[in-house]
C-alpha cells in the first residue's frame, strides 16, 4: 500500500491526494506501455516535468510498486505489488464511482 | 431480512473503508461510516424484534420491538445524513450545508411520522444525486446503486403508509431488502476479476 500522510493540514492533505494521483498517473502510462515505459514516455503520459518525474519515480522505486530495467536506456516497469496496487485501485474507484464520488 | 440487510452494509462498508485506507479519500469514510451506522441499526432492530418473537409476545418485553425500532431509525437519520453531507461535501454546495446543520437538532430529537418524511426526503436527495452521476456515467454500477436508494426510499415510503394500513408492512421490508440486493449486486460486479 501507498503509505499516506494522516494527521496534517488540509492544505497537505490535498497535496497528498494530487500526489497520490500523480503515482496512479505513472503506474497507469507504465501498464499503458505493456510494462516497458521510458522516461520520456512517462514525462509525456503523466504530464509532468522532468525533475518532478525523477523525484515520483524514485518515490515509486522505493515503496517497491516499480523497478528500474534496461541497459543503455532506462526503462520502467510496474512489480507484482505495482500490479496488485493498481488492479486494487481500479476496484475502490469503481465502487466509489457508482456512488457518485471521485477520488 | 433485517440480518441479510446487515450483512450486505456491512459488506459496503468494509468495501468503503479498504477504499478509504488505500486512497485516504474522506468521502468514502463518511460512505463507510454511513453503512457501520446503518447495519448496527439493522442488527439491533432484527435482534429486538427475534427476541420478542422468541418469547412469544410476552407483554413484559414488547418494549423491545420499539428499542429496536427506535435506534435503527435514530442509526438510519445518521446514516443517510452522513451520506447527504458526504455528497454536499462533493459539490461544495456551503447553503446547503448551512441547511444541514440546521436540521440536525430535528434529526437528533423528532420522532414521529414526521421524521420518516425526513428520512424519505434523505433518501431522495442521495437518490437523485446518484440518478445524476448515472446520467453522466452510464455505468451498470451507478445504476445498481441509483436503484437501491430509490428501492429504499418507497420502503420508508411504504414504512410511513403502514401507519394508514397495515397491508404496506411486507412491501415496505421487500423494498428494503431488494434494496440492499442491489448494492450487494454492486459490490459483486466492482469486485470481479480483472
Amino acid at each position: 500500500m501507498i503509505p499516506s500522510e494522516q494527521g496534517q493540514t488540509t492544505k497537505a492533505v490535498s497535496k497528498y491526494r494530487s500526489q497520490f494521483r500523480i503515482y496512479i498517473d505513472i503506474m497507469h502510462v507504465i501498464q499503458r506501455e505493456n510494462n516497458q515505459a521510458k522516461p520520456t514516455r512517462i514525462l509525456y503520459g503523466a504530464n509532468l516535468s522532468h525533475d518532478r518525474l525523477v523525484k515520483y519515480l524514485e518515490e515509486l522505486k522505493n515503496l517497491g510498486v516499480i523497478q528500474e530495467g534496461g541497459t543503455d536506456d532506462k526503462v520502467y516497469s510496474l512489480t507484482q505489488k505495482g500490479i496488485e496496487f493498481l488492479n486494487n485501485f481500479r476496484k475502490v474507484e469503481s465502487f466509489a464511482s457508482a456512488f457518485g464520488f471521485r477520488i | 431480512m433485517e440480518f441479510i440487510a446487515f450483512a450486505i452494509a456491512t459488506a459496503v462498508a468494509y468495501q468503503a473503508l479498504k477504499g478509504y485506507r488505500l486512497s485516504r479519500e474522506r468521502t468514502l469514510l463518511y460512505l463507510n461510516l454511513s453503512f457501520v451506522l446503518l447495519g448496527a441499526g439493522l442488527l439491533i432492530d432484527g435482534l429486538a424484534n427475534l427476541v420478542v418473537l422468541l418469547i412469544r409476545f410476552h407483554r413484559a418485553f414488547l418494549f423491545l420491538s420499539a428499542f429496536g425500532y427506535t435506534i435503527n431509525f435514530l442509526a438510519q437519520l445518521l446514516a443517510y445524513g452522513l451520506l447527504v453531507f458526504a455528497y454536499i461535501q462533493q459539490t461544495r454546495n456551503v447553503g446547503a450545508q448551512v441547511a444541514m446543520a440546521a436540521a440536525v437538532p430535528a434529526l437528533l430529537f423528532e420522532h414521529n411520522p414526521v421524521t420518516e418524511l425526513i428520512l424519505i426526503f434523505l433518501l431522495a436527495y442521495i437518490a437523485t444525486q446518484t440518478a445524476i452521476n448515472y446520467s453522466m456515467n452510464k455505468s451498470a454500477s451507478a445504476l445498481l446503486v441509483f436503484g437501491a436508494f430509490a428501492s429504499l426510499a418507497v420502503a420508508h415510503l411504504f414504512f410511513l403508509l403502514f401507519t394508514l394500513a397495515p397491508v404496506f408492512f411486507p412491501f415496505a421490508h421487500i423494498a428494503q431488502l431488494f434494496g440492499f440486493m442491489l448494492l450487494l449486486a454492486m459490490l459483486l460486479r466492482v469486485n470481479q476479476p480483472t
